[in-house]
């Protein structure tokens, strides 16, 4: 058997690398508060660092309350298969998947979104991106 | 036989920056398959291999990037909800060495750790850094590659690095977030050296800090068509005890484009974090 020096040294670098929130994931959401809402869109916000949906939520009662959820920049979503004013419109009956924010607000970070025509979309990181993962990058003392 | 020698150059090369990689040197011999992989490489007209293209790092996968980023998912980019929660940017790699910092700075580390990133200079949209900015796989990034000089642009953050070829550090450097970098072919190999940096982004990881005394090695190796590998030595002897050492590639992307990336244009963050602290909200790691 030959040995192939180039998958040699492809095998001796690979390394599971990174992936980037533009900021801290667990200091804004509490991962132990998911959360699914299904609500009408009021407003889509595609902008950098991050894109914004706002839902109105009706409850049992028929009060109406707004939520914002924050995902990813048009960028990433784009290349995950958003269509820009195509893939969701104000007014589509949406549900959200996500985390609740620390501060107990009506304010979210989502995972996906499932929308109008039954398609489901990232829509952002999962749980725990970018505040450091499971470990710190140095021994813990 | 020419055509052999240039893999063994690489291990070598790459077997002397890395004693662990030593093992890849001695159980290397020549044979059929790496001279295909060796004249799978795209060429300049220069002879040197061609970086030029857009590329994802942090990802082994090859194809699009809707065909690399779907199935169980990359980095919450792939199409399956369910995919495993993965490493962000302020994460240290599960496999990667321990930073190797001094005792005083760890502590610092340790404490940005614990207070999940609060002190990300990057939440303020500033200039992430290197090698933090150039191991993003969300985000990709463009090489372009002329006999003189390399040019590479990230998407996020709207950053980009020129980088001289067989050139010095000009003497009269200000320090810089991405620092001043010049180029040199070592073989088939890219190495760039990288220098003149503030203290103000984070290496690789949440709290990775580090002086103006930071100096980056990049070795950039084309070992096939679709793929880059990507070695890196950051080295600070105010805050390292040793240099930190790490590895990943970079994997084509064609037909994807960058994107605009206008990091101030709606950044809610600094905001949010202003209001959670006022108002005492616990965010601290137990």
């Amino acid at each position: 058997m030959k040995h192939n020096p180039w998958a040699l040294l492809a095998a001796m670098t690979l390394l599971a690398i990174p992936l980037a929130a533009h900021h801290s994931f667990g200091l804004e959401y509490d991962s132990n508060k998911p959360i699914t809402l299904t609500g009408v869109v009021t407003k889509i916000e595609w902008t950098n660092p991050h894109s914004y949906v706002q839902i109105d939520v009706k409850d049992d009662k028929g009060n109406v309350s707004s939520w914002r959820f924050e995902g990813y920049g048009p960028g990433v979503l784009y290349r995950t298969g958003w269509k820009r004013d195509v893939s969701m419109k104000p007014g589509d009956t949406v549900t959200v998947k996500g985390w609740r924010a620390r501060d107990g607000t009506n304010w979210g970070h989502s995972r996906e979104i499932t929308l109008a025509s039954g398609q489901k979309l990232f829509f952002g990181p999962p749980a725990g991106t970018g505040d450091g993962g499971s470990a710190p990058a140095v021994e813990a003392k | 036989m020419r055509r052999f020698v240039a893999p063994l150059i690489v291990a070598a090369l790459i077997a002397a920056a890395f004693p662990s990689a030593s093992l890849v040197a001695q159980t290397a011999a020549p044979g059929a398959a790496q001279a295909s992989a060796k004249s799978s490489v795209p060429r300049a007209s220069d002879g040197k291999p061609d970086l030029t293209g857009v590329w994802q790092a942090g990802s082994t996968a090859r194809g699009s990037w809707e065909e690399a980023n779907s199935g169980t998912g990359l980095g919450g980019t792939g199409k399956n909800p369910s995919a495993p929660a993965v490493l962000s940017a302020s994460d240290r790699p599960a496999t990667a060495e321990k930073a190797p910092y001094q005792p005083w700075a760890a502590q610092r580390v340790l404490e940005s750790y614990k207070n999940r990133g609060v002190d990300d200079p990057a939440v303020n949209c500033l200039p992430p850094g290197v090698p933090r900015t150039s191991i993003l796989g969300l985000y990709p990034t463009q090489i372009v590659q002329t006999p003189q000089q390399i040019v590479i642009l990230y998407e996020q953050m709207h950053e980009h690095r020129i980088i001289p070829l067989n050139a010095k550090h000009p003497d009269d450097l200000v320090p810089a977030y991405m620092g001043d970098s010049v180029g040199h072919w070592e073989g088939d190999t890219l190495v760039v050296d990288v220098t003149g940096f503030n203290d103000r982004t984070w290496l690789v990881g949440t709290g990775t800090f580090h002086s103006d005394a930071l100096h980056v090695t990049e070795r950039y190796t084309r070992v096939d068509k679709d793929q880059i590998n990507y070695d890196i030595t950051m080295e600070d002897p105010n805050v390292l005890t040793k240099p930190w050492i790490m590895h990943t590639n970079l994997m084509l992307r064609e037909g994807t484009r960058l994107q605009e990336y206008v990091c101030a244009e709606n950044n809610l963050a600094p905001a949010f974090y202003e209001r959670i602290e006022k108002n005492g909200v616990n965010f601290r790691r137990p």
